[in-house]
C-alpha cells in the first residue's frame, strides 16, 4: 500500500478507448511489466430523499468499492456546503445502505466505474482503467501506485517520470489537484495552508481521488449535453478541495 | 273557597271469581272477614318450632304428615280453624303450669333442692388430655423409631459390606462423566464432542450392574445388557459395583509415539501394527474410572492420528510423506525422518517392557496440544460476536474491512498451517537447535585461545530460538570482544553480527562452524589492534581479507601491520583459518643490518628503509594466548633508545 496517483489520459479524437488501452498495455508489457489480474473501482451515489425546499441540494452519499481492498467499502458523504466526510467500513455497509432507501434514493443512472487490467512493474502497480457510466465509455484513467513510499512529496518526481515515460504525455510539475495545498481551519480557528503532499498516504485518499475524477467525468458529460439522455446532476459535490467555512465556495452550476 | 277533590283509594286485589252465570254475571267470592283472616294467620303458627329437640323430628313428620293430610286439613280448617291453635295453647299452658309447680316446690326447699353442678368433671379432663397426648406421642415415637431402626440397619449393612452400592457408584460416575438414561439403559458419552471435536467415531459407553456370579460374561453385547439393566430399578440389598462397557474399538491402551530417526531409509523394516479387534472385553482395568479414561485417551489418539494421516496424504511436500498402517513418516531434513505412530495395545499388561527407542515426549505433548487447540477453535469464536455479521473470523479479519487491508494482507490471513506442518516445523527446529548446540559446544571445546561463550535465551518459541555468542580472550576482556546473535529457525540460521551484517546459513553444521572460525579470525586481529594502541604501537594497516596465497574455502587471511613507538621495529601478523587457526608473525628492524652500499645505491641513509621480515617461531613464545604472546613480543621489541 503506497502512494497512488490518478492520471486521466487525454483521449485523441479519432481513436477508440479499447485501442488506446491496447496500445498502452503493449507499451507496458514491452517495458517489462507483468499482467497481474483485473481491477475495478465503482461508485454509486445516493441522494437524500426529501429534497430541501430552500433550493440547496440535498446530501449525497457516494459508496465506492476498490478491488485492491476487497474487504472494505468506502463511503464519502457530501453535504451541500462542500464538506466531505469519509468512512471506511466492512463490506456489510452495502446492505446497510439498502435499508436506507427511505432517506436515500439511489440514482442508478450515475453509477460509474473504472475497470481494466492491472500490471506490476517492480515496485509500481499500474492500472489502466476505462471509465464507463451505464455502458457508455467516458474516458481512460491511469492509476499508478508506488508501493515503497507513503508520502507523495518524496516520490512525486519518480512517479512523474514513470508516467511520462510510458504514457508519452506531458505530466505537469505541480502536484495533482488533490494534493495541492489547501486552506484549512486549525482547531484554534485560524486559517492555515496545509500541504497534503506531506501527509501519510491512506487508502481513502485513493478513493477520494477516484471520486474527484468521476465527478469530473459526470460534469463533463452534463456540460456537453450528455450521452443517452442522462439527467443533470445537482453539482453540490465540488471537486475542489475542502475549504474553510470562512472561505465558502459557491455552488458550481453548469 | 277551595273545592276539595275527592280521591278514591282502591285496593288492587280483586275478588276471586267463584262462579260465572249463564247470563254473564260474575259471582265473586266474598272477601274474608277479619275473623277469618285472623283464623288463617293463627293456623299458620307452628308451635312445634319453639322446642329445639323435637324440631327436626317433628319437622320431618309434620312435613310427611302435611303431604298426606293436606287435603284433610284443608277440609277441617273450615270447620275448626282454632282447634289446632287451642290444642297447642293447651299444651303450652300445661307445661307452664308444671314449670311453675316445680319452681314453687323448689323454692320451698323441702322436697326439691336445686344445687349447682359440681366441678369434678373439669378435674378429670386434664388427666384425660395427658393420657391422650401421651398415647399420641408414643404412637409418633413408634413411627420415628421404626424409621431410625431401618436407617441404622441399612447403615450397618453398608459398613459391614466391602462392595459399594450401585447407586453411590453411579453418583460418582455421574459427577465425572456425562450420563443419559435411554429407555432402560444408561448410556454415557466419553467423546470430545462438547469440547469442539468433530471426529466421527462415537464414544458412547454403557453402564450396567456388575454380576457377581459370573465374571466371564464375554458374550454380553449391548442388546443383552439391556436385560441386566432392567435390574437397575429394583432396590437390591445385595448390591454390586457397576460395570462400564466401552465399544470394542476403544478398549485397551493407546498412545502416540513420535521418534526422530537418522539414516534409516529402510521401509521394509517398518513395523506394521494392524489394529485388529482383540478379545471382546478385556479385564476391567482397576475401577471404571481408569477404564473410561483409557478409552477416552484411545479415542483422542485415534482422532489425532486420523487427522495427521489425512493431512499427510493431502499435503504436497518436496519428499512426500508416507503413511503405512499406523505409522506416518515425514522427512525433516535430508537423512532425518520423523516417525509418528499410534500404538494401541488391547491386552493390558502392566509388565510391558519399555519401548526400545525413547520417544520424544515434548513433541507428543505438542501434538496433543495442537489437537486441543483445533478443538478449542471449533467451539470458541473470537470476540466480537456481531449480531449481523458471520461468526468465526478472527479479530484481525474483522478489522480488515474498516482498516482497508489490501489483498496481500488478506491473503496472508487465509494461510493456516495444518497440525502435521506445525509438528514438522517444531521437530525441525528441535533438530536445528540440537545441531547448533553441538557445533558451538565442540568449537568451544576445541578452540581454547579466544573463549567462545554462548548464552541461549531462556524464553523461546516452538519454532525459533536465539543464542548470543561472545568471543573473548581470557585476560583481555576489556580490550575487545566480538559478539554475534544467531536466530535458530526451522531449517536455517540467521546470524547478526555487531557491525550489522546479517548472514543466512542453511542447515549444514559446517557453515556455522566456518562462520565462527571466521569470526575468531577477525576477533584476533581487532583485539590486536586495540592492544597495540594500549601498548603505544602504531597500527600501520590491517585488513580482513588479504587475497594472498592459495585459494581457501574459508575466505582469506586477515592481517595487521604494527610499528613500534620509535619506529625501529615492525611486526606483521597474518592469521588464516585454514581448517585451524594458523598464525604467522614476522618482525623487521628498521635500520637494516645487511645494508651494504652498492654502486647503484651508494648512500648509507638507505639503510633506514626497513629490513626484511623474518618469521618468528610464534608457538615458542611465552604466553597463554595469542594476545598474551603478542603483548610480550611488543614489550620485548619496544626499546628505549630514541
Amino acid at each position: 500500500m503506497g502512494v497512488t496517483v490518478l492520471q486521466p489520459y487525454p483521449m485523441p479524437e479519432n481513436k477508440s478507448g479499447a485501442h488506446i488501452i491496447d496500445y498502452l498495455s503493449k507499451r507496458l508489457l514491452s517495458l517489462g511489466a507483468t499482467h497481474a489480474g483485473q481491477f475495478l473501482v465503482d461508485c454509486e451515489t445516493f441522494i437524500s430523499s426529501p429534497q430541501p425546499h430552500n433550493g440547496t441540494p440535498g446530501r449525497a452519499v457516494h459508496v465506492l468499492h476498490n478491488s485492491e481492498y476487497p474487504a472494505s467499502t468506502f463511503s464519502i458523504m457530501d453535504s451541500g456546503t462542500g464538506k466531505q466526510v469519509s468512512l471506511v467500513a466492512d463490506s456489510i455497509f452495502d446492505l446497510l445502505m439498502l435499508k436506507m432507501t427511505n432517506t436515500f434514493t439511489s440514482k442508478k443512472q450515475t453509477k460509474i466505474e473504472s475497470r481494466g487490467a492491472r500490471f506490476e512493474y517492480g515496485d509500481f502497480v499500474i492500472k489502466l482503467g476505462s471509465v464507463t457510466m451505464m455502458e457508455h465509455f467516458k474516458g481512460i484513467l491511469i492509476e499508478i501506485e508506488y508501493k515503497s513510499c507513503m508520502i507523495l512529496a518524496y516520490c512525486w518526481e519518480m512517479i512523474r517520470e514513470m508516467l511520462q515515460g510510458f504514457l508519452n504525455i506531458n505530466v505537469g510539475k505541480d502536484f495533482p489537484s488533490y494534493f495541492a495545498p489547501q486552506t484549512i481551519m486549525t482547531p484554534m480557528g485560524q486559517q492555515q495552508m496545509h500541504a497534503k503532499h506531506n501527509d501519510m498516504y491512506e487508502p481513502t485518499d485513493t478513493v477520494k481521488q477516484y471520486l474527484e475524477q468521476f465527478t469530473n467525468y459526470r460534469k463533463h458529460v452534463s456540460m456537453h449535453g450528455g450521452l443517452g439522455g442522462q439527467q443533470q446532476q445537482p453539482v453540490h459535490m465540488s471537486p475542489s478541495p475542502v475549504m474553510g467555512a470562512a472561505g465558502g465556495l459557491g455552488m458550481i452550476r453548469p | 273557597m277551595s273545592n276539595s277533590v275527592n280521591i278514591s283509594v282502591e285496593t288492587t286485589c280483586e275478588k276471586k271469581i267463584r262462579e260465572i252465570g249463564y247470563d254473564g254475571t260474575e259471582l265473586y267470592q266474598p272477601a274474608p272477614t277479619l275473623s277469618e283472616s285472623l283464623a288463617k294467620c293463627a293456623a299458620r303458627i307452628d308451635f312445634s318450632k319453639t322446642s329445639l329437640d323435637d324440631l327436626k323430628k317433628e319437622e320431618k313428620t309434620a312435613a310427611a304428615a302435611e303431604e298426606e293430610n293436606k287435603d284433610g286439613t284443608q277440609f277441617q280448617e273450615s270447620l275448626w280453624p282454632w282447634d289446632a291453635v287451642r290444642n297447642k295453647l293447651k299444651d303450652a299452658l300445661t307445661e307452664i303450669c308444671v314449670l311453675s309447680d316445680v319452681i314453687s316446690i323448689a323454692k320451698d326447699k323441702r322436697y326439691l333442692v336445686l344445687d349447682p353442678l359440681l366441678e369434678e368433671g373439669d378435674d378429670t379432663k386434664p388427666i384425660v388430655q395427658v393420657y391422650s397426648r401421651k398415647k399420641a406421642i408414643s404412637q409418633a415415637a413408634q413411627v420415628l423409631l421404626s424409621g431410625a431402626e431401618r436407617l441404622r440397619n441399612a447403615h450397618s449393612e453398608q459398613r459391614s459390606r466391602n462392595v459399594s452400592d450401585f447407586h453411590i457408584e453411579l453418583l460418582r460416575l455421574r459427577q465425572n462423566w456425562r450420563l443419559k438414561k435411554v429407555s432402560n439403559a444408561i448410556i454415557g458419552d466419553l467423546s470430545y464432542r462438547t469440547a469442539g471435536s468433530k471426529f466421527g467415531m462415537s464414544g458412547t459407553f454403557e453402564v450396567t450392574k456388575a454380576e457377581e456370579a459370573s465374571d466371564d460374561d464375554s458374550a454380553i453385547s449391548s442388546t443383552t445388557s439391556s436385560s441386566t439393566a432392567t435390574n437397575n430399578g429394583m432396590q437390591m440389598k445385595a448390591s454390586s459395583a457397576l460395570r462400564v462397557i466401552v465399544p470394542a474399538e476403544l478398549q485397551g491402551v493407546a498412545y502416540i509415539k513420535v521418534i526422530t530417526q537418522k539414516d534409516q531409509e529402510d521401509l521394509c523394516t517398518a513395523q506394521v501394527n494392524l489394529m485388529g479387534h482383540g478379545p471382546n472385553i478385556t479385564a476391567q482395568v482397576g475401577v471404571w474410572q481408569k477404564t473410561l479414561e483409557f478409552a477416552q485417551n484411545v479415542l483422542f489418539c485415534k482422532e489425532l492420528f486420523a487427522q495427521l494421516a489425512r493431512e499427510a496424504i493431502q499435503l504436497q511436500a518436496p519428499i512426500p510423506h508416507v503413511v503405512i498402517g499406523n505409522q506416518i513418516r515425514a522427512t525433516l531434513l535430508p537423512n532425518i525422518q520423523l516417525i509418528i505412530s499410534l500404538c494401541h495395545s488391547t491386552t493390558f499388561d502392566s509388565n510391558q517392557p519399555a519401548p526400545i527407542n525413547d520417544h520424544d515426549h515434548v513433541l507428543e505433548h505438542s501434538l496433543h496440544q495442537l489437537l486441543r487447540e483445533v478443538h478449542y477453535k471449533n467451539s470458541h469464536h473470537p470476540f466480537p460476536h456481531p449480531a449481523s455479521a458471520p461468526l468465526g473470523p478472527s479479530k484481525k479479519r474483522m478489522l480488515a474491512g474498516p482498516m482497508a487491508a489490501d489483498r496481500e494482507t488478506l491473503l496472508d490471513m487465509t494461510k493456516t498451517q495444518t497440525i502435521l506442518e506445525q509438528i514438522i516445523a517444531q521437530a525441525q527446529h528441535i533438530f536445528m537447535r540440537k545441531r547448533t548446540q553441538y557445533v558451538l559446544d565442540t568449537l568451544a571445546r576445541d578452540v581454547k585461545d579466544p573463549q567462545i561463550v554462548s548464552h541461549w535465551n531462556a524464553m523461546n518459541s516452538p519454532t525459533m530460538s536465539c543464542v548470543k555468542i561472545n568471543i573473548v580472550t581470557h585476560g583481555y576482556d576489556a580490550i575487545g570482544r566480538t559478539s554475534l546473535v544467531i536466530h535458530v529457525k526451522e531449517r536455517s540460521l540467521k546470524c547478526i553480527c555487531r557491525d550489522g551484517r546479517v548472514m543466512r546459513l542453511s542447515y549444514e553444521p559446517q557453515e556455522l562452524r566456518d562462520l565462527i572460525l571466521c569470526q575468531i579470525n577477525s576477533h584476533q586481529i581487532s583485539c590486536l589492534v586495540s592492544l597495540a594502541r594500549c601498548m603505544a604501537w602504531t597500527v600501520l594497516s590491517n585488513s580482513n581479507h588479504l587475497g594472498i596465497g592459495k585459494v581457501e574455502p574459508l575466505g582469506n587471511a586477515s592481517s595487521c601491520l604494527l610499528a613500534s613507538p620509535n619506529g625501529d621495529r615492525m611486526i606483521a601478523v597474518q592469521i588464516r583459518c585454514d581448517p585451524q587457526i594458523d598464525v604467522k608473525v614476522y618482525i623487521a628492524r628498521s635500520p637494516r643490518q645487511d645494508f651494504f652500499p652498492s654502486p647503484l645505491v651508494p648512500e648509507k641513509l638507505w639503510e633506514n628503509l626497513g629490513g626484511n621480515f623474518k618469521e618468528v617461531k610464534f608457538d615458542k613464545i611465552e604466553g597463554k594466548s595469542f594476545l598474551n604472546k603478542m603483548e610480550f613480543l611488543m614489550a620485548s621489541l619496544t626499546s628505549n633508545t630514541a
